[in-house]
C-alpha cells in the first residue's frame, strides 16, 4: 500500500501522528491540588516557625518532608497530572523532575532570605510573612514551570 | 499487513493511527481518555482496540482503583516497533517525493 500512498497522504498521516503526541504533551503537569496543598503546608510551617518552639517546627518539617517525598515520587516528573494517562518519560524529558526540584529548592531559599529580611526589618511574624510570599509564588509559579516543561516537550513551541 | 519498508496497513487507517500515535506518547492511557481525546464512541474505540490487541500491538489492562474498574490500553513492544517503522515509512515517502 505504501507504493500507492501520495506525498500529501503521507504528510497528512504524519500530521495525525504529531497531533497524537501533542494531545499527550498537553497532559504534562502536576494536579492543581498539589500546588494548593504545597502552598498551604508552606504557610503552616511559616506560622509554626513564629509561634511554636523549635521541636514542634522540627517535627512538623520532618513530617512535611516525608509526606511530600511520598507524594512527589509519583508526581514530580509531571507525568501524572490526570488519572487518565501516564505520559512517557522520554516525552516529558529527563530534565523535568530536576527543573521542578530546582524550583522547590529555590522557593526554600527565597523563604529563608525573606524570613531573615523581615526579621532584620523588625517584623513581628517574619516566618509567616515569608511563607505567605512563597505560597503565592508557588501558586503562580508552579503552573508556569509546568507550562515551560510542556513547551520544551513540544520542541520550544508554546501553546 | 506489514511491508518491507515498515509501512503497516493495520496501523495506517486514520482512526487506528490516531489511537496508536496517542498511545505511543504514553506509558498507558485510560479508555475514557482516548475516547474523549479522539471523539470516538465507546463501541468504535472498543472495536479498534480489539483489532490492535488481536494483532499484538496493544495490551488491555483492567486495574481496579478507587473501587472502580478501569480499562487501560498500552502499546506493546511489538506495537511500538511497528509504529516506529510505519512513521519511518511515511517519512521515507515524503523524502522520496520530487
Amino acid at each position: 500500500m505504501s507504493n500507492s500512498l501520495s506525498d500529501a497522504e503521507a504528510r497528512l498521516a504524519l500530521h495525525e501522528v504529531e497531533r497524537g503526541r501533542q494531545r499527550v504533551i498537553d497532559q504534562i503537569g502536576m494536579p492543581r491540588w498539589y500546588w494548593w496543598g504545597l502552598a498551604a503546608c508552606w504557610i503552616v510551617l511559616g506560622v509554626l516557625t513564629d509561634v511554636a518552639n523549635a521541636w514542634v517546627v522540627a517535627v512538623a518539617t520532618l513530617i512535611f518532608g516525608a509526606v511530600h517525598s511520598a507524594v512527589s515520587q509519583r508526581l514530580l516528573g509531571g507525568r501524572r497530572r490526570t488519572s487518565g494517562v501516564k505520559v512517557r518519560a522520554e516525552v516529558v524529558g529527563r530534565r523535568a523532575p530536576v527543573i521542578v526540584f530546582g524550583f522547590l529548592i529555590a522557593l526554600a531559599g527565597v523563604t529563608t532570605a525573606a524570613g531573615f529580611a523581615a526579621y532584620a526589618d523588625g517584623a513581628e511574624h517574619p516566618g509567616t510573612m515569608a511563607s505567605v510570599l512563597v505560597a503565592v509564588m508557588i501558586l503562580l509559579g508552579g503552573p508556569r514551570v509546568m507550562a515551560a516543561i510542556r513547551t520544551r516537550a513540544r520542541g520550544g513551541t508554546p501553546r | 499487513m506489514r511491508e518491507d519498508d515498515g509501512f503497516d496497513d493495520l496501523i495506517h487507517p486514520a482512526t487506528r493511527l490516531s489511537i496508536v500515535a496517542l498511545l505511543a506518547a504514553a506509558d498507558w492511557a485510560d479508555f475514557a481518555f482516548v475516547r474523549d481525546e479522539l471523539g470516538l464512541s465507546d463501541s468504535a474505540l472498543s472495536k479498534q482496540l480489539s483489532t490492535l490487541e488481536e494483532a499484538g500491538y496493544v495490551a488491555i489492562e483492567r486495574p481496579v482503583s478507587e473501587r472502580r474498574r478501569r480499562v487501560r490500553a498500552r502499546l506493546t513492544p511489538l506495537g511500538r516497533a511497528r509504529f516506529a517503522g510505519h512513521v519511518a515509512a511515511l517519512r521515507g515517502i515524503i523524502a522520496a517525493s520530487p
